[in-house]
């Protein structure tokens, strides 16, 4: 009797399982749609998992000037999201669903590098037109004419930053620590070092450390000892903020010069009085005497309930740059024109500053220094 | 047929294929009642080495995928021979600890990048379309174009292969081998008794394993164009041990089917956005509630024979009752 009733569930739930599957498969339209007359364009964001607030604040971006746009009525967007939570199949299963079921005319995302190094060649294989709102790292816009980015890499960032901090703090010699198992880090602490090398500082010592540590008094210990001018840390904000209480606490009072995971609001937060002296170079400066960023700022507010960080007030302004080649593209539906436009995007005015698209497709844009200052971030002069 | 040619679908079923070749890997390991969780590290060494090979040394896929999958099943001769000895829970425990240890290795070398991971893989796809165009079908075969040709060779290359890993499992099973694996599983004690060697049909059952992992590995790199240590870590050792514990262990198809799913779900259920890992984490967690052996054991298999086998008897008897 029991056997009986499992093998019933057993098949119900097959049954269940398998309509699901079958509903979630259904329905093709071919040839980019414009039913509505928007522009279709895909989003492919982290939006779950343990990166995802990082997802959400793009998320939040995006919509935040998509409505505008669309209120404007110059022309119209639609957005399509899809999840990638953080994983590069992920990521490839969603750029294929947004190229070729829901026929997006554009991509905007993914979150990570590893994603978009998986899927970037795919897409630019298809010609569809991709930009990256959040990757930092070296070699993204290499892998093909379609791939752009608004985000700052951070072999421009770092070595701003650098360079004002050594004129301001007359640095000469300083230590290193960055997170080894880290892409981001890794990548950070190359340029770092390349920028010393030129700037004629000396590199008294390099300490490692892996993300999710939450001890470094042995090397910041051996790092009091050497006497630096300042340290350059390259990581996520969960360490740095922890490493800048620790040094404080060891009587390393020094300026620490960050990489982009500084770039946070939470490193202040977590790391309380600690993080004065912190520096990093960051495109988006929320207290900047600009009306642009404060009606960003207000109308974020209004709507989310939350102050913006970074991460939104890039994807707001990489779909603002998208609707400008749009309206210039005049079309809704082709691709290649829609990157001619792009690539000739310039002198955008957005609450990330002042910006175009170098010739590789980077952004050439003004980066501002910042330094932690009685727990604000304020412009390093 | 439009529908079916569509690239999202046909890069869905080649990640069918290589997570099923993966369930085999987990099914070879597990015919010996061995819980091994390195799968992901085997993986992970077939993935680097075959793709460092096609990268840096030039060498073409049908060389460097078996490579990886020797070079994995090498490094099961050295975490196996201390490793078999354990049972149950602690081989587990030791192999996942194996497959952090490499992963860490790879972070830390330089010829793997580190932590930023190898981009710029060769496609299989591309390389496939190529060989199409050298052939003179650049412009395509009838109403295929020439990538949609790349795609389809490469979906046809890994179903032969996995058709082929699926006979020699079923072959295996019949044989003097497999009759030895399973009178491990069912009693190690009673094996060894009856003049089971079991160190070494063990240490057979685990390099066969590992080896088909780093084949799926190697297959894996030159599908998805970039490879980070970040796609080998204990997540993906779980999800491989779901594709058996889901699908059932105890028959070559369980962990067929399990990865069938596992893969299919997460994008079946993307219409539902937020909950997409909600519904997903409830499914499995309603499967094991009422399916604890996973979802084909022997006896479903007996069941569905006898029954359609009583339904041909029965259809006969019509049959020949009507002649009469």
């Amino acid at each position: 009797m029991k056997q009986g009733m499992m093998k019933k569930l057993t098949a119900g739930l097959m049954a269940v399982s398998m309509a699901v599957m079958i509903g979630g498969c259904g329905g093709t339209d071919k040839a980019p749609a414009k039913s509505s007359g928007a522009a279709k364009m895909g989003v492919i964001s982290y939006l779950t998992g343990a990166g995802a607030a990082y997802g959400e604040s793009i998320r939040q971006g995006l919509e935040l000037a998509r409505d505008e746009i669309n209120a404007k009525g110059k022309v119209k967007i639609e957005l399509v999201f899809e999840d990638s939570k953080g994983e590069k199949n992920e990521a490839i299963n969603a750029a294929n669903k947004l190229i070729h079921k829901d026929n997006v005319l554009a991509i905007m995302g993914p979150t990570l590098s590893s994603e978009m190094f998986a899927i970037g060649p795919m897409v630019n294989q298809e010609g569809v037109p991709i930009m990256g709102t959040s990757l930092t790292v070296e070699g993204i816009t290499e892998i093909g004419d379609y791939v752009f980015r608004n985000s700052l890499p951070e072999s421009a960032a770092i070595p701003q930053s650098i360079k004002r901090a050594k004129a301001k703090y007359n640095l000469k010699k300083v230590a290193i620590m960055y997170s080894d198992n880290n892409d981001l880090a890794v990548s950070g602490y190359k340029t770092i070092q390349q920028t010393l090398k030129e700037e004629g500082i000396e590199v008294l010592g390099v300490e490692t450390f892996a993300d999710k540590n939450t001890d470094f008094s042995a090397q910041l210990t051996k790092i009091a000892t050497l006497k630096p001018d300042a340290v350059m840390v390259a990581g996520l904000y969960q360490e740095a903020a922890l490493i800048l209480k620790k040094a404080r606490e060891l009587g390393i009072n020094v300026p620490v010069v960050g990489n982009n995971g500084f770039n946070s609001p939470q490193l202040i937060k977590s790391a309380g009085a600690a993080a004065d002296g912190a520096v990093v170079a960051s495109p988006w400066f929320p207290g900047k005497d600009d009306p642009k960023v404060k009606k960003f700022i207000a109308d974020y507010k209004a709507k989310y309930n939350k102050e913006p960080d970074q991460f939104a007030a890039q994807a707001y302004d990489a779909l603002q740059i998208m609707a400008i080649a749009l309206e210039k593209s005049g079309s809704n539906t082709d691709r290649k024109k829609l990157r001619e436009q792009l690539a000739a995007v310039k002198d955008y005015d957005g609450v990330t500053g002042k910006f175009a698209f170098d010739a590789k497709r980077n952004p050439a844009m003004d980066v501002n220094v910042l330094v932690v200052k009685d727990g604000k971030f304020t412009e390093l002069k | 047929m439009e529908f079916l040619l569509n690239p999202y679908y046909l890069q869905m079923a080649m990640f069918i294929i290589i997570n099923a070749i993966l369930g085999l890997s987990m099914y070879l390991t597990m015919s010996t009642g061995q819980l091994s969780l390195g799968a992901a590290g085997f993986m992970s060494i077939g993935a680097y080495v075959s793709a460092l090979l096609t990268m840096k040394a030039g060498l073409p896929l049908y060389l460097a995928v078996p490579i990886g999958g020797a070079a994995a099943c090498l490094l099961a001769a050295v975490i196996g021979l201390p490793t078999t000895r354990l049972r149950g829970i602690y081989l587990a425990i030791a192999t996942l600890g194996f497959g952090e240890v490499v992963r860490v290795v790879i972070l830390n070398l330089k010829v793997t990048n580190g932590a930023l991971g190898l981009s710029g893989i060769p496609s299989m796809s591309i390389m496939m379309s190529k060989a199409f165009i050298a052939m003179g079908l650049g412009d395509g075969l009838g109403p295929l174009s020439v990538r949609q040709l790349g795609n389809l060779s490469v979906i046809v290359i890994l179903a032969l292969l996995l058709v082929g890993l699926i006979l020699f499992s079923v072959r295996l099973n019949n044989s003097r081998l497999g009759r030895a694996f399973a009178a491990i599983k069912a009693d190690e004690y009673a094996a060894e008794v009856s003049g089971i060697d079991t160190r070494y049909y063990k240490l057979l059952a685990f390099f066969m394993g590992a080896f088909v992992a780093g084949i799926a590995g190697g297959l894996a790199a030159h599908i998805t164009f970039f490879i980070g240590p970040k796609d080998f870590a204990y997540h993906r050792a779980v999800e491989i041990l779901l594709f058996a514990v889901l699908g059932g262990s105890d028959t070559v198809w369980g962990p067929l089917v399990g990865s069938f799913i596992l893969t299919l779900l997460p994008e079946a259920l993307r219409f539902a956005t937020e909950y997409r890992s909600m519904i997903y984490g409830a499914i499995l967690v309603l499967m094991m509630a009422f399916r604890p052996q996973g979802l084909i054991s022997e006896e479903t298999i007996r069941y569905w024979r006898t029954k359609l086998l009583a339904k041909k008897a029965v259809q006969q008897e019509e049959i020949s009752g009507g002649t009469n």
